[in-house]
C-alpha cells in the first residue's frame, strides 16, 4: 500500500472510531502513533529510535507552550466565574419589563438574554435548559406559538458557541494560524448581525400575525414601583430626573418619604442620581471611545512609529513596515460626518428619554442596571480592549476572569463552594481540549508526513471546481459533520484538512474561519439531530412534542443559511473592522 | 480489595492531582494581571513572564488530563455510543483502550522520558528571552502526565470489564459537572414558580444524558 493511500485509510478510520464514540483525544494518538510508526519505519533501524516519538513529544511541547491556546482556560475561566456570578433570571425579568410594549416581548427578551449570556459563557445545554426553565414555560402560559417559542430558545441557546469571546475562535486560530484578534473582530459583525436577524425574524412574524404572540396580560406588565416612588412624583415632578435633582436642592420634603421602608435620605438621593444619569454615561462613553480612537489614540501611535522609523536602522534588523493600518491613516473620510449623525440620532434619544422618564421607566432602569450593566460593561470592556489592540488576547483574558471574579464578589453570588466549582470545570474544559489539540497534532503531522493531505489536495485541485464551488463544498462538508460531532472535533481535526487549499481559491482563512462558525450554528440547529432541541424537551411540558420544536427551529436555520449568503456576497461584513484596525 | 475500591482508589489520585493542579489557573490570572499592571501603568514588562505562563498552562492542562478521563470529560462522539446497550459500550470501549490508548500512551511516557531526561543532561533552559529560565523540570510534565493517565487508564480499563461481567457501568466520583449551573441559577430564582424550578434542578444531569441520545435512547420516545 503506498504511503498517501495509507494516509486515506488512516483518514478514514478516524471518522470510524469517533463514530463508535472512543475518547477522541486518545484515538488520534493511537492512530498517529501507529500510522507515524510506518511511515517512518527504516529497515534496519531498532523501532525504539523511530523517529515518530521525537514527533509525538514536540507537538506535545508544542501545544504545552502554544501562545495562543494559553488563553483558553483564562476565557474559559471568564466565562464559568460569569455563569455563576450573575442572575439569568432578574436579566431576563428585567429586560422583558423593558420591552413590554414590543411585540412578542417575552420571545425578544428571551433572544437578547441568550445573546448576553453568549458573549459570558459558550454552553449550549446548560443555556437552553436554564432559558427553557425561566422563559418557555411562561411564554406557553402567556399563550404563545409553541413554534416561536420554541425556535427562539434553542436558536438563542446555541449563539453562545459563536459570538466572542468564544473558545471556538480561539482554538480555530491556534489551528490556522491566524491572529486570535484578527479573527475576534472578524466575527464580531456577523454574529451579532444574525442575532439581529433573528429579532427581525420574531417581530416582523409577530407583527404580521399577532396572534401567536399575545399580548401579555396588564398584571404582569404592570412594573413594581414602591409607594413612596409615587409620593415623591407628587412632591416634586411627574418627570423622575427632575424630581430628583429638585429633591437634591431641597431635600427636606424628600427625607419623610419612606421607599421599601427606608427614608430617602440625601446619599440615597445621590444613588438615585447616579442610576438616574446611566443612560447618558453610556451614550457619553461610547462616542467618547470612538473619538478617543479614531482621532487621538491612532494619530498618537502613528506619530511615535514615524519617530522610530526616522532612527538609525540597526544592522540585521528586520525592516520595519510602516504601512500604517487604515486606522492609523488618519480618521476616514466622512468620519466627521458619520460620528456627527450618529451622535446627534443617540443624543437625540438620550433627551426623549430624559424628557419622558416617570417612576415607572426609572424602576426599570433600576432593574437594569443592576442585573445587565454589570455583565455588559465587563464584556464590552474586555472585548473592546482586545479589539483595539491596547493588550493581547491572553492578558485581556487574565484581566476579564479577575473582572468576573471581582463582579461577581461585588454581587455577593460568589461563594467559596462556587469558585472551586468553576475552577475545578476549568480544568476539565481546558485538559479536554487541549489533549484534544495534542492529539490532533501529532495525527495531522503524520497525515501530511504520509502524503494524504498532498493526495486530497490534488483530488481537489483536478476538480477543477470555482472558489464559489469550493466554499460551498466546503462548507457542506463542515455542515453535515456538524450533525454528529462536536464543534471541537470538527475544528480541531477536519478544518485543518481544508486550510491549505483556501490558498490555491484565494479565499481569506478569516472570513473562510467565520463562515465555519456560523455555519456550524445551521449544523447544531438542524432535525433531527440537533441537542438543543433535546435539551429543551427534557424541561417543557408534556404536551410540546419534538417534532414541534424541531420545526420551530427550522426558520432559524433558514435564516442562518441567508446570513451566510450574505456574508459571502458581502465580504465587507465580515472583514471590515479586522482590516480597519489591523490593516492587512 | 474489591474491584470498585481499586478503580476508586486510582479515581482518587487522578482526581486529587488534577484538583491540585487546577489552582495553577487562579495562579496564571494573577500572574497575567499583576504583568499587565506592571507593562501599562508602569512600564515594567518582566521578560521571563512569558515562559511562567507558559508553564503554568502547560502544567495545568497536562496534569488534568487523568482527572478529566476519571471523569469522563474528554470529548467523545457520543452520537451513537450513547444510544447502545451498556454491555455494547464496554466491549467497543475494552478494544479501543487496548488498541489506540496503551500504545499512543505508551509512547508518550516513552517518548517525553528521553526528551525530558536529555534536557536534564544539558541543563535545558528556555531559549524564547536571553538568559531564560530553567524548563527540564517543565518538560518532565509530560512523562508525569503520561503516567498519570495510563494509570487512570487502567481504572478505565477495569470498569469496562466490571460492566462487561454485570452489565452495568460501575459509578464514577460524585464532581461538580456543567450542568450544575441550573441549580445555582434557579435555586434562590424570585421569578421562577416552585415547582418548575424543582423538576429542573432535580433532572438537570439526566435531562443532559438524554440530549445526548438525542432520542435513540430508550427513555425518550
Amino acid at each position: 500500500m503506498s504511503d498517501p493511500a495509507l494516509g486515506l485509510l488512516m483518514l478514514a478510520l478516524i471518522v470510524v472510531v469517533i463514530m463508535m464514540g472512543f475518547a477522541t483525544a486518545f484515538t488520534l494518538m493511537g492512530l498517529g502513533i501507529f500510522f507515524g510508526f510506518i511511515a517512518f519505519y527504516v529497515p534496519g533501524e531498532s523501532w525504539v529510535h523511530n523517529k515518530v516519538f521525537d514527533l509525538m513529544v514536540h507537538r506535545t511541547y508544542g501545544a504545552m507552550t502554544n501562545d495562543v491556546l494559553i488563553s483558553i482556560p483564562l476565557f474559559i475561566l471568564m466565562g464559568y466565574v460569569m455563569e455563576r456570578g450573575a442572575l439569568v433570571d432578574k436579566m431576563f425579568y428585567s429586560i422583558q419589563l423593558a420591552f413590554r410594549r414590543v411585540p412578542a416581548s417575552l420571545a425578544v427578551a428571551s433572544l437578547i438574554v441568550c445573546t448576553f449570556w453568549g458573549i459570558a459563557s459558550g454552553l449550549v445545554g446548560a443555556v437552553v435548559v436554564l432559558m427553557g426553565v425561566i422563559a418557555f414555560n411562561p411564554m406557553l402560559r402567556a399563550g404563545y406559538d409553541v413554534r416561536l417559542a420554541s425556535g427562539v430558545i434553542t436558536a438563542g441557546g446555541t449563539l453562545g458557541i459563536l459570538i466572542p469571546p468564544s473558545v471556538m475562535i480561539i482554538v480555530y486560530a491556534a489551528v490556522a494560524g491566524e491572529s486570535v484578534v484578527k479573527l475576534y473582530a472578524a466575527a464580531m459583525l456577523p454574529s451579532f448581525f444574525l442575532s439581529f436577524l433573528y429579532l427581525l425574524y420574531i417581530i416582523g412574524w409577530a407583527m404580521l400575525n399577532p396572534k401567536i404572540a399575545p399580548p401579555l396580560p396588564e398584571e404582569q406588565t404592570k412594573v413594581p414601583v414602591p409607594a413612596g416612588m409615587y409620593q415623591f412624583a407628587d412632591a416634586y415632578s411627574q418627570n423622575t430626573f427632575v424630581a430628583i435633582l429638585k429633591a437634591l436642592l431641597s431635600p427636606g420634603r424628600a427625607s419623610k418619604i419612606e421607599v421599601d421602608g427606608k427614608r430617602l435620605t440625601y446619599p440615597a438621593l445621590v444613588k438615585n442620581l447616579i442610576i438616574a444619569l446611566v443612560p447618558f454615561w453610556l451614550t457619553a462613553g461610547t462616542l467618547g471611545t470612538v473619538w478617543w480612537y479614531v482621532m487621538i489614540y491612532t494619530q498618537k501611535s502613528i506619530a511615535s512609529t514615524a519617530e522610530e522609523a526616522a532612527g538609525l536602522q540597526q544592522l540585521g534588523s528586520a525592516v520595519v513596515d510602516n504601512t500604517p493600518t487604515p486606522a492609523e491613516m488618519g480618521p476616514p473620510e466622512n468620519f466627521l460626518m458619520w460620528f456627527g449623525i450618529c451622535a446627534a440620532i443617540l443624543i437625540f434619544f438620550m433627551c426623549r428619554y430624559y424628557y419622558r422618564v416617570n417612576v415607572e421607566k426609572f424602576e426599570v432602569l433600576k432593574l437594569l442596571s443592576s442585573s445587565v450593566m454589570p455583565l455588559g460593561i465587563l464584556t464590552v470592556v474586555v472585548l473592546g480592549v482586545i479589539l483595539l489592540g491596547i493588550t493581547t488576547a491572553t492578558e485581556s483574558a487574565g484581566v476579564g476572569a479577575a473582572g468576573a471574579f471581582l463582579l461577581a464578589f461585588h454581587a455577593r453570588s460568589l461563594n467559596w463552594q462556587k469558585t472551586k466549582e468553576a475552577v475545578f470545570l476549568t480544568a476539565k474544559t481546558t485538559a479536554m481540549v487541549c489533549w484534544l489539540f495534542v492529539g490532533s497534532a501529532l495525527f495531522s503531522g503524520v497525515f501530511a508526513i504520509l502524503g494524504g493531505q498532498a493526495l486530497l489536495e490534488q483530488w481537489v485541485l483536478a476538480l477543477n471546481m470555482t472558489p464559489v464551488q469550493f466554499m460551498i463544498l466546503s462548507q457542506a462538508i463542515i455542515f453535515i459533520l456538524g450533525w454528529p460531532l462536536e464543534w471541537t472535533e470538527i475544528i480541531i481535526i477536519f478544518v485543518p484538512i481544508f486550510l491549505p487549499m483556501l490558498k490555491h481559491f484565494q479565499i481569506d482563512p478569516v472570513l473562510w474561519g467565520v463562515l465555519v462558525f456560523v455555519n456550524l450554528q445551521a449544523a447544531f440547529l438542524s432535525p433531527p439531530v440537533a441537542m438543543s432541541a433535546f435539551y429543551l424537551k427534557g424541561v417543557a411540558p408534556k404536551h410540546v412534542t419534538l417534532n414541534q420544536i424541531f420545526a420551530g427551529m427550522m426558520p432559524y436555520m433558514g435564516i442562518v443559511i441567508v446570513c451566510m449568503v450574505i456574508m459571502y456576497l458581502w465580504p465587507g461584513m465580515t472583514l471590515w473592522l479586522p482590516k480597519y484596525l489591523y490593516g492587512n | 480489595m474489591t474491584v470498585q475500591r481499586f478503580i476508586f482508589a486510582i479515581d482518587h489520585v487522578s482526581t486529587w492531582v488534577g484538583k491540585a493542579v487546577s489552582w495553577l489557573m487562579l495562579v496564571l490570572t494573577i500572574v497575567v494581571c499583576v504583568e499587565v499592571i506592571k507593562r501599562y501603568m508602569f512600564g515594567m514588562p518582566t521578560a521571563w513572564i512569558f515562559d511562567a505562563e507558559n508553564m503554568l498552562y502547560g502544567t495545568l492542562f497536562m496534569m488534568a488530563g487523568a482527572y478529566t478521563l476519571a471523569q469522563n470529560a474528554h470529548v467523545r462522539g457520543d452520537f451513537l455510543y450513547s444510544s447502545m446497550r451498556p454491555r455494547t459500550q464496554a466491549t467497543l470501549d475494552l478494544i479501543l483502550y487496548i488498541v489506540f490508548f496503551f500504545p499512543g500512551i505508551a509512547a508518550l511516557i516513552y517518548a517525553g522520558y528521553d526528551y525530558a531526561s536529555y534536557s536534564w543532561h544539558i541543563q535545558e533552559h528556555s531559549n524564547v528571552t536571553a538568559d531564560g529560565p530553567p524548563v527540564y523540570h517543565f518538560k518532565t510534565v509530560i512523562p508525569i502526565a503520561g503516567a498519570l493517565v495510563m494509570l487512570q487508564g487502567i481504572a478505565e480499563v477495569t470498569r469496562c470489564v466490571q460492566c462487561l461481567r454485570t452489565g452495568k457501568w460501575p459509578e464514577r466520583l460524585k464532581d461538580v459537572a456543567e450542568t450544575d449551573v441550573i441549580e445555582q441559577q434557579l435555586e434562590h430564582s424570585e421569578y421562577v414558580d416552585e415547582e418548575s424550578r424543582k423538576i429542573a434542578i432535580e433532572r438537570a444531569s439526566q435531562i443532559d444524558e438524554e440530549a445526548r441520545q438525542r432520542g435513540m435512547g430508550d427513555k425518550l420516545t
